[in-house]
């Protein structure tokens, strides 16, 4: 008994998934070494956050609340390392926390990395205050007395005898505060930080529809949305770094899925068509 | 022989000499590939990984509640600062656990009601920062070019136009006091097409997200395992 064979739309909807994933894969991998860095227009949340900090004067403090891990690091290593690099060119001091434990590793060794060597050193410079759980008790202390509610950094030092931190008493001596996170906590700092901090927002892509509300309020002062908006910052700093690579990486694997849907929509409908043609 | 003395975890010379940071590296590939082993289809390495990831992760958010918070927060002023008082409130939190018994259940509705309360104060303040600013913003938008705001454009009066339209329709969506009927059922469709549209982008931006998770990973294998520098150096 002979077959019968498939047509060519038939076989092209049967395809093996896995094939599609090994293309995605083969994808990525071109497009993360091949030496591309396409020109990005800068979104207005990105030029805001960048005229935030071009506002900072040397020796303003600024807060990182840092609660990324590895699964968003292609999306928030980029936007922390600009974040720092661009408060180190302000000569502005910083302080980092975590509340999640995984993050407060991450983040502490990048901070080390990103000031290495560009005359900015731990204690004087920049600290990193540890792991918090919960980040609404946590403001809430900081905002009353912030050495007594952090009691040690990240490397047991008292915070009261850091210098960076020489002389703060609240979360109100701050100016700023930078939420770089794949969570919902910027509604936390929104909520309980004090009045007269600037809240700076870097979310995930799948953080960033709902904030443009905190953003159209003036809640949040700008935003940095994932890889792509950590490329367009990366050029307003003219500086090589992550986010170019990841974000074209992310525009061309947006290209294949979009051509695998208008290609398996197509096969579909001439399937059908030639399925009718038969009966 | 440097690239490959350097992508070893062992070295070359002398195999007893381990560099500890490399091999590292390497469980964190053989992690990676037994995780993404479940695209070729299910198997019992990836059945091992991910029992294993999931315990680790429990495991190692322990060392920092233990050393940064419970030391930190509660032992030293106890047993350093001398603040004695502080013995009463991990053993009071404990008592949530009594919920598993049926005859002492009600002793965790007493840490469940200080909760509760704890929250709904805290909640009074989050909704007069998080809320009111934006009522407040909504309220305060230009529907119209006068005197009184000479910075406003006729395409900012547009936006403004669209956001009040949008606004006010999802509300109406979202009014269920009442059957929805006529000019008030034509409002609340428009605004399941709004809302539609807004979880449309939403999920484009989850794509987005769940893209950014493989290139993560992806750019570890060959940043810090193959020692390949991504975007051309």
């Amino acid at each position: 008994m002979q077959a019968r064979t498939q047509s060519v739309w038939q076989r092209m909807l049967s395809v093996d998934r896995r094939w599609l994933y090994l293309i995605l894969f083969v994808n990525i991998v071109i497009f993360l070494l091949a030496p591309l860095r396409m020109p990005a227009s800068i979104s207005p949340p990105v030029q805001k956050f960048y005229d935030e900090i071009e506002k900072l004067q040397p020796g303003d403090l600024v807060m990182i609340s840092s609660n990324w891990s590895a699964s968003t690091l292609a999306e928030n290593q980029p936007q922390l390392e600009a974040v720092i690099t661009h408060l180190m060119r302000k000569q502005a001091r910083f302080t980092m926390i975590s509340i999640e434990a995984q993050s407060r590793d991450i983040s502490y060794r990048l901070a080390e990395r990103v000031t290495k060597d560009k005359g900015y050193s731990y204690g004087e410079n920049w600290a990193h205050f540890g792991f918090v759980p919960n980040l609404t008790v946590a403001i809430k202390g900081m905002v009353t007395d912030l050495p007594n509610t952090v009691k040690q950094d990240v490397r047991g030092i008292e915070v009261a005898k850091l210098p960076v931190v020489q002389g703060v008493k609240s979360l109100s001596d701050y100016k700023m505060v930078i939420d770089v996170t794949p969570t919902g906590s910027v509604p936390i700092w929104i909520s309980y930080s004090p009045k007269n901090l600037t809240i700076l927002y870097c979310p995930t892509s799948v953080m960033a529809a709902e904030a443009y509300t905190y953003l159209d309020s003036g809640q949040i002062k700008g935003m940095i949305t994932g890889a792509k908006g950590a490329q367009e910052y990366e050029q307003l700093l003219g500086i090589k770094g992550l986010g170019a690579p990841f974000a074209n990486t992310i525009s061309f694997s947006h290209l294949l899925i979009i051509a695998f849907i208008l290609l398996g929509n197509f096969a579909m409908l001439m399937n059908r068509l030639q399925a009718r043609r038969e009966a | 022989m440097d690239w490959l003395q350097e992508f070893l975890p062992i070295n070359s010379l002398n195999p007893l000499i381990i560099n500890w940071d490399r091999l590292g590296i390497w469980i964190g590939v053989l992690c990676t590939l037994a995780i993404y082993s479940l695209l070729y289809r299910e198997n019992p390495i990836y059945r091992f990984f991910e029992h294993m990831y999931i315990g680790l992760a429990a495991g190692y958010s322990l060392g920092p509640l233990g050393v940064d918070i419970l030391y930190r927060y509660w032992i030293e002023p106890i047993w350093i600062q001398g603040y004695w008082a502080w013995a009463f409130v991990v053993p009071y939190g404990m008592y949530l656990y009594f919920i598993f018994s049926e005859r002492y259940g009600w002793i965790s509705r007493i840490v469940i009601g200080t909760l509760i309360g704890a929250s709904a104060g805290l909640f009074f303040q989050e909704f007069s920062s998080r809320y009111l600013p934006q009522l407040n913003s909504t309220l305060q938008k230009p529907l119209w070019i006068s005197d009184a705001n000479p910075d406003v454009t006729i395409w900012t009066v547009m936006v403004n136009f669209l956001f009040i339209t949008i606004l006010l329709s999802v509300l109406t969506y979202f009014t269920f006091s009442y059957e929805q009927r006529g000019a008030v059922k034509r409002v609340a469709i428009l605004g399941r097409w709004f809302l539609m549209i807004g979880l449309g982008a939403i999920f484009g931006n989850t794509v987005m997200a769940r893209m950014a998770l493989m290139i993560g990973r992806i750019y570890y294998l060959l940043n810090d395992w193959l020692l390949i520098r991504v975007g051309g150096g």
